[in-house]
């Protein structure tokens, strides 16, 4: 038990400091972007007519706080997230960050953890198949399956999809609420119109994280498989399914919840462009947007932000989880940090 | 493996005027295993890798699609740019040459031309129409848009083209661009992004791997815990924040070198960890120690001793980090921050295919999607069946 606690202090400070990092990375990156704040408020004011100085300027600035130094702007930044879970105000939009977020974040948050949910759902039990079983045929067709997976691109995927049910059904099957429930409050009707829609991008997100977790599940099933202790198992009479489960499987476990998080890293990564074809209205499109057309820096930073804090999180979670199922884990609390 | 054959023949002359040297099966056999004990690094992956039938058809694949990109300007009929398009074919659909029609069969295949009209019975809009009375015959090795073959050696023959007029394997776009000779193009920006891209990750993984592994202990702490840091942002959206900073008033020269630049930051941490851990297992070897105790300094001992000792793996990690480059370059200019437009690439012709419009009526924008998958497969094939021929431990394994 002291080992279990020592171990989660560390990780959740290694954790911690993972933030911190991240933080200071997409503040430098938000820092970049030619023109600060300031004179954004006034560069807007300057379109309504009235002239601005450069006094008005460092006037808005001394207001805005946007003199202090960058280190202490930066803590006050991480302060306002970690404490009060506040992003401030894009300047561009001239509206709080977690307003304008709302709940599209954690739309985007629950497509990526189904997809990835899938993912391992359909990888584990086909993946220890394909490890266990002689056939060339359906080790071939599954290898060339998930080469395929690699080898097209969520984005390309998506277009082929609405490329084929455009032309098939007229119906590109695009967005994520019809258009009667698009900005209703949620109720059950609201619900059940998301998920008759969400399923698409759940899909396209979850191929080609299914390719890779097919590829790791056999990869670490043939490892294990070839091992003594498999042999020695073996010897004892004990075969088939019986045998797969209660050994081999569970040694394979470890490095397979030690990839969730980068699972979900690769899922967030097609996030924006998945979102962009198929007109999702979610925080991808969103941190697109806010990228490509409006040059917000706020509101993205934000959402690279979030997108890191859940991976952190995940990546926490499994370690937690590995060392509750592993107790050779608890043991290296600093080493191991894969 | 003929050798075999040719003792087993020979055995019946051993008397007589000729009397050759003969090997026994075993000679035979041990002179085979000291070729392996001899052979190089190289010469064993080669030999390994040649007897994985699918990796072979991925290379012959690879190989084929690479020529394409390289001979482009002269494979393709007509400048990928706007300079070489048909102003009287937009949108239009991809000519196929046939050999035979309602007015018989010619043993030149040739395409129809088209005829672009405007009057009262179109409504006043423009119609193209094909007219079957007119063949125009496919010709070969034909004057066409001069070009630099490698960016240096000047040409104006192209392989295909018709007498008058134009031919579009693939339709045209919008404006009138050939596809098939954007898509070729497409495949050379492919290449060239994704080798620099290599180039980038791996001098960047070299130089920090190379330092983490090299000097371990504190050092190795440091630099792993800020990679892990780093390794967990997501990375397409952080360079997509990174490429949103690119001024637009670039040309579109330095945009292709710093996107390049850019997607070489994505694939540096994998590689970088691959660097590391072999050298923490290398450096602890009596040649390092033998090399040290002559004398040699840090950079000395990485670069004469250490990098040696694993190049042929690092290549191998090179090639199958190679169609995540491509790939990374075509999500980005598909989304608009990545290449723009007089460059060719996937992503750029892709852009406005989204619209149903083009979903609809003009499908044949996606062919050049085919030619990537291909591209990215046999990669993909290649790259593992390197990875399989590259570990020593494969043959023993099974």
């Amino acid at each position: 038990m002291l080992h279990f606690l020592q171990f989660a202090a560390v990780r959740a400070a290694m954790a911690l400091f993972t933030l911190l990092m991240v933080s200071l990375i997409v503040f430098t990156l938000m820092e970049l972007v030619p023109g600060n704040c300031a004179e954004r408020y006034l560069a807007f004011k300057n379109t309504q007519g009235s002239g601005i100085s450069v006094e008005d300027i460092e006037a808005e600035e001394r207001r805005l706080g946007l003199d202090r130094p960058f280190l202490v702007r930066w803590g006050s930044w991480v302060g306002n997230v970690f404490f009060r879970g506040e992003f401030g105000d894009s300047c561009i939009l001239r509206l709080n960050i977690n307003d304008l977020l709302g709940d599209k974040f954690l739309i985007s948050l629950g497509i990526c953890l189904t997809a990835l949910a899938l993912a391992y759902l359909i990888a584990i039990p086909v993946g220890i198949i394909s490890a266990s079983s002689n056939s060339a045929m359906l080790n071939g067709s599954l290898r060339f399956v998930s080469y395929l997976g690699l080898a097209m691109p969520n984005f390309l995927l998506a277009l082929i999809i609405m490329l084929i049910s455009t032309v098939v059904w007229g119906d590109s099957l695009t967005g994520l609420f019809s258009n009667e429930y698009r900005d209703a409050d949620w109720s059950w009707d609201r619900v059940k119109d998301f998920l008759s829609r969400a399923w698409l991008p759940v899909f396209i997100l979850g191929w080609s994280a299914t390719a890779f977790a097919l590829q790791t599940v056999r990869a670490l099933m043939l490892d294990e498989q070839s091992k003594l202790y498999v042999t020695a198992a073996r010897a004892r009479g004990l075969f088939g399914r019986r045998l797969l489960w209660r050994y081999p499987a569970r040694h394979a476990l470890g490095p397979i919840v030690n990839s969730l998080g980068f699972d979900l890293n690769r899922i967030f990564n097609e996030l924006p462009i998945v979102a962009l074809i198929l007109t999702l209205t979610e925080a991808g499109a969103l941190l697109l947007e806010a990228l490509a057309r409006s040059n917000d820096q706020q509101l993205a930073g934000a959402i690279i932000f979030l997108l890191t804090a859940s991976i952190v999180t995940v990546n926490f979670l499994t370690d937690m989880a590995l060392a509750l199922i592993d107790p050779r884990m608890r043991k290296s609390v600093m080493g191991g940090a894969a | 493996m003929s050798s075999t054959g040719d003792t087993r023949t020979n055995l019946a002359e051993t008397t007589g005027p000729h009397v050759e040297v003969v090997e026994t099966d075993d000679a035979v056999s041990r002179r085979a295993r000291e070729a392996y004990f001899t052979a190089t690094q190289r010469q064993l992956i080669w030999a390994r890798f040649r007897k994985n039938r699918t990796a072979m058809i991925a290379a012959t694949v690879l190989i084929l699609l690479i020529l394409m990109g390289l001979f482009a300007p002269f494979l393709s009929p007509y400048d990928p740019t706007i300079k070489g398009r048909d102003k009287d074919y937009t949108n239009g659909a991809p000519q196929i040459p046939q050999f035979c029609d309602h007015n018989g069969c010619s043993l030149r295949p040739f395409i129809y031309g088209v005829k672009r009209e405007r009057s009262i019975e179109t409504n006043f809009r423009w119609v193209t129409s094909i007219d079957t009375e007119n063949r125009k015959y496919v010709q070969f090795f034909v004057q066409g848009d001069p070009y630099h073959l490698f960016g240096v050696i000047p040409g104006e023959v192209h392989l295909i083209g018709v007498d008058e007029g134009f031919i579009h394997l693939f339709g045209t776009d919008d404006t009138g661009k050939d596809i098939f000779s954007r898509t070729l193009h497409a495949i050379y920006t492919s290449l060239a992004v994704g080798t620099l891209g290599v180039l980038i990750s791996f001098v960047l993984a070299l130089i920090i791997g190379g330092a983490a592994g090299y000097f371990g202990g504190v050092a190795d702490g440091i630099i792993q815990m800020v990679t892990d840091a780093i390794r967990t942002i997501p990375i397409i959206p952080l360079f997509m924040a990174i490429a949103a900073f690119i001024p637009d008033t670039w040309s579109s020269e330095t945009r292709f070198f710093f996107i390049s630049i850019i997607i070489g930051f994505i694939n540096w941490p994998t590689l970088a960890r691959r660097v590391r851990t072999h050298l923490l297992v290398e450096r602890t070897q009596e040649y390092v120690l033998a090399a040290q105790l002559s004398g040699a300094g840090a950079g000395h001992i990485i670069r004469r001793h250490l990098l040696p000792s694993f190049t042929s793996y690092i290549i191998v990690d090179l090639v199958i980090s190679f169609p995540y480059i491509v790939l990374s370059e075509t999500a980005l200019s598909f989304i608009g921050l990545g290449l723009k437009d007089p460059v060719n690439s996937l992503g750029v012709m892709l852009q406005n295919t989204t619209s149903a419009d083009v979903l609809l009526n003009y499908q044949w924008y996606f062919i050049p999607v085919f030619f990537f998958i291909a591209l990215v497969l046999a990669f993909v094939f290649v790259g593992d069946g390197l990875r399989d021929a590259a570990d020593p431990y494969a043959s023993s394994k099974k």
